[in-house]
């Protein structure tokens, strides 16, 4: 950034003595624009020496994915886009036949269960009923009294979401593919924490009266952002960053504007 | 002697120390090996079948519920429950395939060969529930019984004869056998029960004064309504534990509906009969009078092969194979406005509704649903009705949005399977087993685990799979299969 051609130093007018002239006789003053030397780089140094970069939602280490970061006065977007409370999306990847005790598939073992007798048929239908439980929550936790006629307004809409602090709650949940003893989840959530996500693979093997632990947890969209807007480890530098903030940017503006009015 | 002894007694081996091992981390290698090394556990085989299950929730002092430890705790620190919110599960000893409730009792029946097919618990003042003899006298009957009790029936084979479906009205209930016709018990002062209506015949009603004996004020209540209705006749003890059999019939009963005061047999032709009270003109035989012996229904029905009939308060409401629906009865909360303005209406009539062919209909008591082939529910009628709180009376059918059910772009495949009706509440059941109710919330029949009111549907929690739903007054009864 540093490297970027800086602003152009200020100007100012000063009035300079005339050159040549010297001598005797009147001195005459030209208005000429000189450059202002406190301006000057050598002077002022580099002109970028902290950059304030704020994070959003939390990731840890055991999950990857989309991590939305805001620099300078971005940092003020990602409050606004929290209060937002839009949905994340992750992608679940879990192994049926083991307990363990941080409930991923690196933690201590706990139990080892048989599991020949699962099915999709029965893996969505647990997963119906978590969908089912979790939407009551949601309607619940947003604070909106359920006998006004707004309320079944947006009820119809499906906009009622919690817009204040709320436990974990998950509006949607899919198995994307199951091939024993690995099953895939597409999962859809508000306020929640990656070791939540592995909880509820846990507890999805405990109902389908098995075990279940988590081997990967990838977010794949958090609010606006997607994968496709994510920059890559490899794409880490000036020119792909700016040119994905200026292509988030009108994203952003519209989601906010949209939810915050 | 005592060299053996003494050679026996050799010193204790030293005690021997292996190498020690280090302590710290195990490597990844032992760690898979411990892993490998564990023992594997099998909770549920291949061939695990899903079990069948019971759940109840709503006013429980009436012994509705089943739960006797509900009305007189068994134990010294539970307290009496009046209410169950939220679903609990009744433990049943058969599989039970077919329930009604009635206003203050039910009744559960399975599809055995056994000798006890039927249950009833609940209300039995008018022996609705058959006759329950007391232990203590045995000339008398239970008022009250508060848990599932077998309901002798007096079948010619008990050993192969299957009741297939049972209903439950105010004071009445009717119990359909495949080869044995229709059995009917309870009250009979309008002719309900399809059998000769005796002058002051006497059912167990009691004046005010054992008041005392009932363990809340809802009894009483419902105490006075018999009361009053039976035209004032003080009455004395003995009961009448008539359980009648009808047979005559020109095919065989399919399906039997309980209203308030009246009872309506579908038979296998297509034809529906009709007895008991007909003020309101719910028997639908074109006069208001009482019947005491079923006869066939005319009107816009008469040669319509009719598929299901639906009956709770005092109109009915009737489903032909080609997807239309008739109704007769009370019109004064606009059920049938859409053909007539009068609020009795006592010959069957064609509801002219265009909302696509109708698969099945419930009646409630002031409000009627109805499911269309495509899996979208419509409402009419009066009170709450689904849509919000400004939705209070509607003569023509509105329908539910399907996004309350569950339905979304993430799954669009969500339809409503079935639909049933309570006195002022409704249920749905989805596809996938879900169960949705709403309507006015008396007495927690809900069970949603709040007593306000419902103004659109909302999902109750129950762990299972709902397969059926009956519902009653202030209490609902539920079959669910388990997941797994």
């Amino acid at each position: 950034l540093n490297a970027a051609p800086g602003r152009a130093p200020r100007q100012r007018a000063r009035f300079l003595p005339a050159p040549g002239g010297g001598g005797g006789g009147a001195t005459g003053l030209v208005a000429a624009r000189v450059p202002v030397l406190a301006d000057h780089p050598l002077v002022r140094g580099p002109r970028f020496r902290r950059l304030k970069i704020g994070a959003g939602h939390r990731l840890d280490v055991k999950a990857s994915g989309v991590f939305v970061l805001g620099i300078g006065h971005g940092n003020a977007l990602l409050t606004d886009l929290y209060n937002c409370h839009l949905t994340k999306v992750y992608t679940v990847g879990g192994l049926f036949g083991k307990a363990t005790d941080d409930f991923s598939d690196t933690g201590k073992l706990v139990e080892k269960t048989t599991f020949d007798h699962i099915t999709r048929e029965k893996l969505e239908r647990i997963l119906a009923v978590i969908q089912g439980t979790n939407h009551r929550a949601l309607l619940m936790h947003s604070n909106i009294d359920m006998r006004t006629q707004e309320a079944y307004e947006m009820a119809v809409k499906g906009l009622i979401r919690p817009m204040g602090k709320s436990p974990p709650i998950i509006t949607a949940i899919r198995c994307l593919q199951l091939t024993l003893p690995e099953f895939q989840l597409e999962v859809h959530c508000l306020h929640e924490t990656q070791q939540y996500l592995r909880k509820i693979v846990h507890e999805i093997g405990l109902e389908l009266k098995s075990s279940a632990v988590c081997t990967q947890v990838r977010r794949i969209r958090d609010g606006v952002f997607t994968l496709d807007d994510a920059l890559l480890r490899t794409q880490w530098n000036l020119q792909s960053i700016q040119n994905a903030i200026w292509d988030c940017q009108l994203k952003v503006k519209t989601e906010l504007e949209k939810t915050l009015g | 002697m005592w060299g053996v002894l003494r050679g026996a007694r050799r010193p204790p081996p030293a005690l021997r120390r292996g190498l020690a091992k280090p302590a710290g981390p195990r490597s990844v290698r032992q760690l898979r090996e411990a892993e490998e090394a564990a023992p594997v556990f099998q909770y549920v085989g291949k061939a695990a079948k899903r079990k069948d299950r019971v759940f109840v929730w709503g006013f429980s002092y009436s012994g509705a519920l089943g739960v006797p430890s509900f009305v007189k705790p068994d134990v010294g620190w539970k307290k009496p429950r009046r209410i169950q919110p939220t679903p609990y599960r009744l433990e049943t000893e058969e599989k039970i395939s077919s329930a009604a409730c009635g206003y203050g009792f039910t009744l559960l029946s399975s599809n055995t060969t056994d000798i006890t097919k039927v249950w009833g618990m609940g209300l039995n003042k008018d022996s609705q529930l058959g006759f329950q003899r007391s232990r203590r006298d045995r000339t008398k009957g239970y008022e009250y019984v508060l848990e599932p009790s077998p309901i002798p029936l007096p079948l010619e084979k008990p050993q192969q004869t299957r009741v297939l479906q049972v209903s439950c009205g105010r004071a009445h209930s009717l119990i359909l056998t495949d080869s044995e016709g229709v059995f009917t018990m309870g009250n009979n002062s309008y002719g309900q029960c399809g059998r000769k209506v005796v002058e002051d015949e006497t059912y167990r009603v009691f004046v005010g004064h054992t008041k005392a004996h009932h363990t809340d004020l809802q009894s009483s209540e419902i105490l006075c309504v018999a009361f009053s209705l039976l035209g004032g006749c003080l009455v004395v003890s003995s009961e009448s534990h008539l359980i009648h059999q009808l047979k005559e019939f020109d095919s065989r009963v399919v399906q039997v509906v309980c209203g308030q005061d009246h009872s309506l047999f579908r038979t296998k032709k297509g034809a529906v009969y009709a007895c008991g009270w007909g003020a309101d003109g719910q028997t639908g035989l074109g006069h208001y009078n009482i019947t005491s012996v079923p006869t066939k229904l005319c009107g816009d029905i008469a040669g319509v092969n009719i598929i299901q009939v639906s009956s709770y308060g005092d109109c009915c409401l009737a489903v032909s194979d080609e997807g239309d629906v008739f109704g007769w009865g009370n019109s004064e909360y606009l059920q049938l406005a859409s053909v007539t303005e009068t609020t009795q209406v006592n010959v069957p009539r064609h509801l002219p509704f265009k909302i696509g062919k109708i698969k099945e209909a419930a009646c409630g008591g002031t409000g009627n649903i109805v499911l269309t082939e495509e899996g979208n529910v419509f409402v009419w009628g009066y009170g709450i009705l689904g849509k919000g709180p400004n939705l209070i009376e509607t003569a023509v059918p509105e329908m539910i949005p399907p996004s309350l059910f569950g339905r979304s772009d993430f799954n669009p495949d969500i339809r409503v399977a079935h639909v049933r009706c309570g006195l002022s509440q409704f249920a749905a059941l989805t596809n996938r087993g879900e169960l949705f109710v709403w309507g006015k919330n008396i007495r927690g029949c809900l069970g949603t685990g709040r007593m306000e009111d419902q103004y659109f549907p909302w999902r109750v929690t129950v762990p299972g799979e709902v397969v059926d739903v009956a519902c009653g007054v202030d209490h609902m009864v539920s079959m669910v299969k388990s997941f797994t």
